[in-house]
C-alpha cells in the first residue's frame, strides 16, 4: 500500500425529508420550526403519525391536547398513533 | 412687683428708659438691675391701664434712633473722606451690636404689640399683604437697622462705595491699603445686614448699592488688562495669565465681598477676557489640538466650558484631529497581516485619544462623543470616496479568527481574552454588523469544523461578548453551531458503540460532523459529483444506516469538500503523516498502482468536475506531491508521483491552500449580506405595518432605520425597494387618497 487512511474527519448536514414542505397545521415549512420555537433543529422536530403525516411534534401534541374525544390525524381523520418504526 | 395693668406716667417712665437705650446702643455699661428693670418698664408701658402706651413707646423710641443716626452721621464725616470708611465701620460695628441687644430688651413689645400686627411668614411670601405699607410698625431691632439704612446709607452710601472701590483698585494694584482690610469688608458687608431682618430681597440693597458699580467697575479693569495681554499675541500665555487672573479675583472677592459675588466676579471675568476674545483663541485651537499640547489645552478647556457654546469649536477640531489620526493609522496597510495592524492601530489610536480626554478635559460629555463621532467614521470608512466597501467588518472577523485559531504564536490564553475584549471596541463603532457577523460565522465554522479552534472557552466567551454588544438575534446562529458540535460529539460515541454491538470493522478511525443545515453558513454550495473511494464506502454506509435509525424523517447530505482525513505516505524515504481534504486523498489514491496518470483519467474516475478537480490537483502539484508536464492541466496532460519528494517535517497538513478564502467567497459572503437584509427590511416593514395599520411614507422609513440599527445601517433607496416588493406581493398597499401613505393588506 502507497497511502493508508490512518482517519477520516466526515462532514455531512441534515435536513428533514418529509413528504410535504408544510406542517399541515401550522402551514410553516417543515425547514422552519412552529411557531411556538424560535429555531429550527433539534428542539423543533418533526413526527409521523402511522398514517404516514407528518407534523411539527410541538404541533400535534397541541393537536392532540385539544382533542376530547377520539385522537384522530387532522389530514385523514385516521386514529393517530406515533410512528416509533 | 405685679404683673397686672396699672397706671403708668409715660413721661417719667420713657426719660429713664431713654437713658438706658443710650447706654445699650452704645455698648456703655448699663448694670443688670438697671437691665432688669427698664425691661419691665417696656412691659409695663405696654400694658399701661387704662390705655396701652405702646404706640407712643414706639414713636418715641424711633425717633431717639433718628436723632441718634444724625449724631452719628455728623460724627463719621467729621474726619473727612479719608477717614470714612474707618469711621463708618467703626459705629457701625458698635450701633449694630447694640442694636441687637436693644432688640432684646423691648421683647415684650416686640413679641406681644408688633408680631401680633404683622402678617404672618405666608402672607409675606407670597405677597398677600402689602408689607411696605407706611404705618407699618417693625420689631425694634428691624427699626434699628431701617433707621441706619435710611439716615445713614442712603445720605452716605455713594460716597462710601466710591471710597471702597479706590480701595479695591489699590489692592489690584497691589499697592498698600489705605484702610484697614477688616474695615472694608465690615463696611461692605454692612450693607448686607441692615437688611437682614428682612424676608425677601436681603441682597437688594447690597447688589444696587455695591455689587453693580462693583462689577462693572471691573468689568472696565477686566477689558483694559485683556487689552495688555492681548499685545502679547500669544495664546497659551495668555491663557495661564487669564486663569491666574480669575483665581486672583475670585480670592479677593472672597476677601472683600459678599459669597453671593463670588459666581457674578468669575463670570464677569470671563465674558470680558474669553468670551470677548474667542477667534483670538481659536486662532491657535488647530495648532494646541494638533501639537497634542496637553497643558494648553487643558488651559482652554477649563477656560471655554463656562463661556455657553464657546466649546464647540474645540470639540470640533479635536473630533477632526482623532480621525486624522484614525484615518492615517490604517490607511496603506497590505498583506498577510494587514487586519492585525488594521485593529491593533485603530485600538492605539483610540486608547490615546481616550486617555487626553480623561486627562485633559475631564472625561467631559462633549469630548467623548467626539471621541466616539471620530471612531465610528474612521472605521465606517469608506474608500474611493464612499463608494468602495468598507473593509473594517471583514478585518475584525479576520482579527478575532486570528487569535481563535491555533497556532504557535506563544501568547497566553489571558493575552488573547485581553485582545478579544478589546476588539469589542471596535467592533461597537461598526455600522455594519451583519457583514461583520458573516464573516465571523464563516470563519468560525472553519474552525470547527477543521477543528483549529484553541479553546472552546475563549470561543464561547467571545460569543457571549457579542450577544452582550448586540442581543440574543445577533448570536443564535453561533450558538447552534455549537450546540451541533456537542450534538455530533454525542453521536460519535452512539456511533462507536453501535459498531463495536454489530460487530463491524471500519478498516479506519472514523469521525463525524452532522451539522444541521440552514445553522451553518456553508453558502448554497451545489454538492459536487464525486465517486467516493472504496475505502471510505464502508464507514458511509454504516453512519448512514446507523443514522437513519436513530433519527425518523432525516436525509444526511456529504459535504466532501469540507471532510478531511490523514494519510500515512509510504511510498516515500520515510513515512509522512499528512492531513489533507478528501478531494486531494481520492487523487493521491488513485496512484495505488501506477505512478503515472492522465488529468482526464483522475477526472473520470473521480466523476469531479473540472474545476474541483483544477484546485486541488493544482494544490498537490504546488506542495510538490505530484509533478505536471505543463503549466495548465488538459485532459491529456499526464500527473506523475513526486518518489522524491521530502519534507523536514514528517506529520503535517497541507488544506490551508484549500480552505483560504478566496475573493469569490469574499464576494459570495457580501452578496449574501445583501439578500439577508433585503429580507430583514421587510420583515421588520411588515412587523411594523402590522402593528400600525396605516403609516406614511417618511415615518416608515424612520421606524425601520430605528429597527435596523442594531444591526447594520440601511441605505433608504433599498427600504424603497423592499416597500416596492411588499406592495407586489400584497403584504402592503399604497392608500388610495395619498400616495406617501401605506395601509397594512391582512
Amino acid at each position: 500500500m502507497k497511502v493508508t487512511i490512518k482517519n477520516w474527519v466526515g462532514v455531512a448536514t441534515w435536513k428533514w425529508v418529509a413528504n410535504d414542505d408544510n406542517c399541515g397545521i401550522c402551514r410553516m415549512p417543515f425547514d422552519g420550526c412552529c411557531p411556538d420555537c424560535k429555531l429550527p433543529g433539534d428542539d423543533c422536530p418533526l413526527v409521523w403519525g402511522q398514517c404516514s403525516h407528518c407534523f411539527h411534534m410541538h404541533c400535534i401534541v397541541k393537536w392532540l391536547q385539544s382533542q376530547q374525544v377520539n385522537q384522530q390525524c387532522p389530514m385523514c381523520r385516521q386514529e393517530w398513533k406515533f410512528n416509533n418504526k | 412687683m405685679s404683673l397686672k395693668p396699672r397706671k403708668v406716667d409715660f413721661n417719667a417712665t420713657w426719660s429713664s428708659l431713654q437713658d438706658t437705650v443710650r447706654g445699650v446702643i452704645t455698648l456703655d455699661h448699663v448694670p443688670r438691675t438697671v437691665w432688669n428693670d427698664r425691661f419691665s418698664d417696656v412691659y409695663s408701658l405696654c400694658v399701661a391701664h387704662p390705655e396701652p402706651l405702646a404706640d407712643r413707646l414706639y414713636a418715641e423710641t424711633k425717633q431717639y434712633l433718628i436723632d441718634h443716626v444724625a449724631k452719628l452721621l455728623n460724627k463719621i464725616q467729621e474726619g473727612g473722606e479719608s477717614q470714612l470708611i474707618r469711621n463708618y465701620f467703626y459705629y457701625w460695628s458698635q450701633y449694630s451690636e447694640g442694636a441687637g441687644y436693644l432688640h432684646k430688651l423691648y421683647f415684650y413689645l416686640n413679641q406681644q404689640h408688633i408680631k401680633t400686627q404683622k402678617g404672618s411668614d405666608a402672607e409675606i411670601l407670597y405677597g398677600g399683604s402689602d408689607i411696605s405699607g407706611a404705618g407699618e410698625q417693625m420689631e425694634i431691632g428691624e427699626l434699628a437697622l431701617e433707621v441706619w439704612r435710611a439716615d445713614m446709607i442712603a445720605p452716605l452710601g455713594h460716597r462710601l462705595v466710591k471710597l471702597l472701590l479706590e480701595v479695591i483698585n489699590q489692592d489690584r494694584a497691589q499697592q498698600p491699603l489705605t484702610v484697614p482690610i477688616e474695615a472694608v469688608r465690615g463696611t461692605i458687608l454692612s450693607f448686607v445686614e441692615v437688611q437682614s431682618c428682612k424676608k425677601k430681597g436681603q441682597l437688594q440693597l447690597y447688589q444696587d448699592l455695591f455689587e453693580e458699580p462693583f462689577l462693572d467697575a471691573s468689568g472696565e479693569h477686566f477689558k483694559r488688562d485683556a487689552a495688555r495681554l492681548l499685545q502679547e499675541k500669544d495664546v497659551s500665555l495668555y491663557m495661564e495669565k487669564v486663569m491666574a487672573k480669575i483665581d486672583e479675583e475670585l480670592l479677593r472677592a472672597r476677601k472683600f465681598l459678599h459669597f453671593s459675588s463670588l459666581p457674578k466676579v468669575s463670570q464677569r471675568c470671563e465674558s470680558h477676557m474669553v468670551a470677548e476674545h474667542l477667534y483670538f483663541l481659536y486662532s491657535e485651537c488647530m495648532n494646541m489640538v494638533q501639537g497634542e499640547r496637553k497643558k494648553d489645552l487643558s488651559n482652554m478647556y477649563s477656560l471655554l466650558k463656562s463661556v455657553p457654546n464657546a466649546i464647540s469649536v474645540l470639540v470640533d477640531t479635536v473630533l477632526e484631529h482623532i480621525k486624522a489620526q484614525g484615518l492615517t493609522a490604517v490607511s496603506n496597510l497590505q498583506g498577510e497581516s494587514m487586519h492585525i495592524h488594521f485593529v491593533e492601530n485603530l485600538l492605539k489610536v483610540y486608547k490615546k485619544y481616550k486617555q487626553l480626554i480623561q486627562e485633559v478635559f475631564n472625561a467631559d460629555q462633549n469630548f467623548v462623543g467626539a471621541l466616539d463621532k471620530a471612531c465610528s467614521s474612521v472605521i465606517n470608512h469608506k474608500s474611493n470616496g464612499g463608494r468602495g466597501p468598507c473593509r473594517s467588518p471583514e478585518l475584525l472577523a479576520k482579527y478575532c479568527d486570528t487569535l481563535l485559531k491555533k497556532s504557535s504564536k506563544g501568547i497566553s490564553e489571558s493575552e488573547v481574552d485581553e485582545k478579544l475584549s478589546q476588539s469589542i471596541i471596535i467592533f461597537k463603532y461598526i455600522d455594519d454588523k451583519d457583514v461583520f457577523q458573516k464573516f465571523y460565522s464563516r470563519m468560525l465554522a472553519k474552525r470547527l469544523i477543521h477543528q483549529q479552534t484553541q479553546s472552546m472557552d475563549a470561543e464561547e466567551a467571545m460569543i457571549n461578548r457579542l450577544k452582550q454588544a448586540c442581543g440574543y438575534e445577533f448570536t443564535n446562529k453561533l450558538h447552534r453551531m455549537f450546540t451541533d458540535m456537542s450534538v455530533s460529539a454525542d453521536l460519535n460515541n452512539k456511533f462507536g458503540e453501535f459498531l463495536k454491538k454489530e460487530n463491524i470493522d471500519l478498516g479506519i478511525t472514523f469521525n463525524i460532523h452532522v451539522l444541521q443545515a440552514g445553522a451553518w453558513p456553508l453558502g448554497q454550495t451545489v454538492v459536487t459529483p464525486f465517486a467516493l473511494p472504496q475505502q471510505l464506502e464502508k464507514s458511509v454506509q454504516m453512519f448512514e444506516k446507523f443514522y437513519h435509525t436513530s433519527f425518523n424523517g432525516r436525509k444526511l447530505t456529504w459535504l466532501h469538500h469540507l471532510c478531511q482525513a490523514e494519510l500515512r505516505l509510504e511510498y516515500l524515504k520515510k513515512p509522512y503523516l499528512v492531513t489533507m481534504q478528501t478531494f486531494q486523498m481520492a487523487i493521491l489514491l488513485l496512484f495505488e498502482n501506477t505512478d503515472v496518470l492522465t488529468c482526464g483519467e483522475i477526472r473520470d474516475t473521480l466523476q469531479l468536475s473540472n474545476e474541483q478537480f483544477q484546485r486541488h490537483a493544482s494544490s498537490l502539484i504546488d506542495c510538490k506531491f505530484l509533478l505536471s508536464e505543463s503549466e495548465d492541466l488538459k485532459s491529456e496532460s499526464s500527473l506523475r508521483l513526486n518518489l522524491e519528494y521530502s519534507n523536514k517535517r514528517t506529520r503535517f497538513r497541507i488544506t490551508a491552500a484549500v480552505q483560504k478564502e478566496t475573493p469569490q467567497e469574499v464576494e459570495h459572503t457580501m452578496n449574501s449580506v445583501e439578500e439577508d437584509r433585503k429580507l430583514y427590511l421587510q420583515a421588520a416593514i411588515v412587523r411594523i405595518m402590522k402593528s400600525r395599520k396605516v403609516l406614511k411614507h417618511n415615518q416608515l422609513i424612520q421606524e425601520v432605520c430605528a429597527q435596523s440599527k442594531v444591526s447594520f445601517a440601511p441605505s433608504i433607496p433599498m427600504i424603497k425597494k423592499c416597500i416596492e416588493a411588499l406592495i407586489d406581493k400584497q403584504y402592503i398597499e399604497r392608500t388610495p387618497h395619498s400616495s406617501e401613505e401605506y395601509s397594512y393588506v391582512a
